[in-house]
C-alpha cells in the first residue's frame, strides 16, 4: 500500500544497525544542506544512489520514478526564482509584455541550479533512510537519542493504525467503484465524503476496542516491543566517519577557498 | 514569425507541459534540501513553543484519562490517512487533501500541532512528501499557522451564529488558503536572488496559484461533506473526540 514502506523491508541493507544508517544519512544531508555546492551534492547523489541501488537492491526504475516525485514542487518554484517581471530587462533574456519585460538574470538561473542539485541530493539522503530503514527501527534510535516517550508510543500506535485504516479505506472505495461511485465529478465528491466520515467512524470505535484489549493485556502507559538491533560493525562506523569528515572538508574548502 | 512571438510560443509551450506535468499536487510541503540551513533552524524554533504546550496538553490530559492514547493516535493516523488519498479533481491530475481544516475543526488546534509534526515525518519518510530539514518550516505552516486560522474562523463563526456548512467550509478553506500564503513566504524570505522579498512572495504565490487555489476550494467542499456525515451518523464519536478539543 504505502510502496516505500513496502520497499524498505525488502532492501538487502534492512538489517545493518539503524543507527549507521540514521547517523549517516542525516550528517550527509545536514552536510549537503549547509553547503549549498553543486560538487558536494553530486558526490552526495551519486554515493547515496549507489548505497540504495546496489548495495540496497532497490530497482533503478523505482528508485529513479521517486526521485522524480517533487518534480512539480521543483519546477514551479524553479519557476518563481529565475523569471522576473521588471521595468528594466536582465542579462539572460528578455519577452517584452507592453512597458515591461518577462525577465531572467543569469546570476538568478545559477542559483536556481544550485538549488535544485542541493534539493535532490538531499532527498537522495532521505530516500537512503527510507529506502533501506524500517519505521521501527527509526523509532528505536529515536527512542535511544531520548525523543519524549509520549512522542514516541504516539509514532508507533500511529504507524500501527495508518495500515489498519488504509485498509480499511481500500475495501470501502473498491466497494464505491463497483457501485458506479465514482461515475461522473459530482458522486465522486459525494463519495470520497461519505468515505471519510465512515472512516472516522470506524477509527473512532476501532481505537476503543484496541484499548481494551490493551487494558486486558495489563496496559500501564508504556508499550514493550522487541526490538532485534544489530549490533553496529567497525569497519561500516569507521567509513561512515572517513566519508564524512571529508566530505565536510571537501565542502569548507569549496566554499571559502575556491 | 518573429523572434519575440516564438519566444513567446517556446515560453507558452514550457509553461504548458509544466501544468501538464504536474500530475502529483499536494499540500505544499516544501521539499527536502530547499531551504538554507539557517532558515531550517530557524523555523524549527518557532515550532517549539507552539509544540511545547501541544506537548504538555495531551499529556496532562492523558494522565487523565488513559484510554485517550488510542483515539488521539487513531486521530493522527486518520489525517495521514486523508491526506494521502486521491481526491477526485477536475483536471484528472492527482491530487490529495492536506487534512489541516478537518484535522482542527474535529481535534482542535493544540493537539492538532502534535499530531501534524508526526504525520509530517511520516509523510517525509513514508511518502517523501516534504523532508527532514524542512520539517520546522512545513511543521509552522501546515500544523501550527493553517489549524489556528481554521479553528479561530471556525470558533468566530459558531459565536456568530453562522451557518454550519458556510462555517466549515471557510475554516477548511481559508485555512489551507493562509497556509499555502505562510510556505510562500517562507520561500520567498530564502530565495529571492534578484529582487526583493515583496517581489518573490508575489512570484512564488502566483505560480502556485492554479494548484493551490483549486485545492482549496475543493478541500473546503469536502470537508463540509465529512463533517456534515459525521453530524448525521456519528453524534457520540463527535462527543468522544471532543475530550481532545477541551485539552487547550
Amino acid at each position: 500500500m504505502i510502496t516505500i514502506d513496502k520497499l524498505c523491508y525488502h532492501s538487502k541493507l534492512r538489517y545493518e544497525n539503524a543507527g549507521e544508517k540514521f547517523a549517516f544519512a542525516i550528517i550527509t544531508l545536514i552536510i549537503c544542506v549547509m553547503s549549498r555546492s553543486i560538487a558536494v551534492a553530486g558526490i552526495v547523489l551519486l554515493t547515496t544512489g549507489i548505497l540504495t541501488v546496489f548495495k540496497g537492491g532497490i530497482p533503478v526504475s523505482r528508485y529513479l520514478h521517486f526521485l522524480m516525485l517533487p518534480l512539480t514542487f521543483l519546477i514551479l518554484s524553479t519557476l518563481a526564482i529565475v523569471f522576473n517581471v521588471k521595468d528594466a530587462p536582465l542579462d539572460l533574456f528578455a519577452v517584452s509584455i507592453g512597458d515591461w519585460y518577462l525577465t531572467a538574470s543569469k546570476e538568478a538561473l545559477f542559483y536556481a541550479l544550485q538549488l535544485i542539485a542541493t534539493a535532490l541530493s538531499a532527498v537522495s539522503c532521505l530516500y537512503f533512510l527510507s529506502f533501506t530503514t524500517p519505521m521501527t527501527d527509526i523509532l528505536e534510535v529515536l527512542r535511544k537519542l531520548h525523543c519524549p516517550k509520549l512522542l514516541i508510543e504516539l509514532m508507533l500506535l500511529i504507524y500501527r493504525f495508518i495500515f489498519l485504516l488504509l485498509t480499511i479505506a481500500s475495501a470501502i472505495s473498491t466497494s464505491q467503484d463497483s457501485r458506479l461511485g465514482n461515475k461522473d465529478y459530482k458522486t465522486s465528491l459525494k463519495s470520497f465524503a461519505a468515505l471519510g466520515s465512515v472512516l472516522m467512524i470506524r477509527a473512532v470505535s476501532r481505537s476503543n476496542k484496541l484499548y481494551d484489549a490493551m487494558e486486558s493485556r495489563c496496559y500501564d502507559g508504556t508499550l514493550h516491543v522487541l526490538s532485534e538491533t544489530q549490533p553496529p560493525k567497525k569497519p561500516v562506523i569507521i567509513g561512515i566517519a572517513l566519508f564524512d569528515i571529508l566530505l565536510l572538508i571537501f565542502a569548507v574548502w569549496r566554499r571559502f577557498f575556491s | 514569425m518573429s523572434k519575440k512571438q516564438r519566444n513567446i510560443i517556446a515560453l507558452t509551450s514550457a509553461m504548458a507541459l509544466t501544468f501538464g506535468l504536474a500530475s502529483n499536487v499536494g499540500a505544499m510541503h516544501i521539499m527536502e534540501g530547499y531551504l538554507p540551513g539557517g532558515y531550517c533552524i530557524g523555523w524549527g524554533i518557532l515550532c517549539l513553543p507552539f509544540l511545547a504546550a501541544g506537548f504538555m496538553s495531551i499529556n496532562k490530559k492523558l494522565k487523565e484519562h488513559r484510554n485517550l492514547i488510542t483515539l488521539l493516535a487513531m486521530s493522527g493516523a486518520f489525517v495521514f490517512v486523508i491526506s494521502s488519498l486521491k481526491i477526485p479533481s477536475v483536471t484528472g491530475s492527482c491530487s490529495h487533501m492536506t487534512g489541516t481544516g478537518l484535522g482542527a475543526i474535529l481535534f482542535g488546534p493544540s493537539a492538532v500541532s502534535i499530531l501534524g509534526l508526526i504525520v509530517l515525518v511520516f509523510q517525509a519518510i513514508l511518502l517523501a512528501h516534504g523532508g527532514l530539514t524542512t520539517i520546522g518550516a512545513n511543521t509552522f505552516s501546515m500544523a501550527i499557522a493553517g489549524p489556528f486560522v481554521s479553528y479561530g474562523i471556525w470558533v468566530i463563526c459558531k459565536k456568530a451564529n453562522i451557518n454550519k456548512k458556510v462555517a466549515v467550509f471557510l475554516a477548511a478553506t481559508l485555512g489551507d488558503l493562509f497556509t499555502y500564503c505562510v510556505t510562500a513566504v517562507q520561500m520567498a524570505m530564502a530565495h529571492h536572488a534578484d529582487t526583493t522579498i515583496g517581489a518573490a512572495m508575489g512570484k512564488f504565490l502566483l505560480v502556485f496559484a492554479p494548484t493551490q487555489v483549486p485545492l482549496a476550494i475543493i478541500e473546503g467542499i469536502i470537508t463540509v461533506l465529512i463533517v456534515m456525515g459525521l453530524e448525521t451518523y456519528a453524534k457520540p464519536e463527535l462527543r468522544s473526540i471532543g475530550f481532545l478539543k477541551e485539552a487547550k
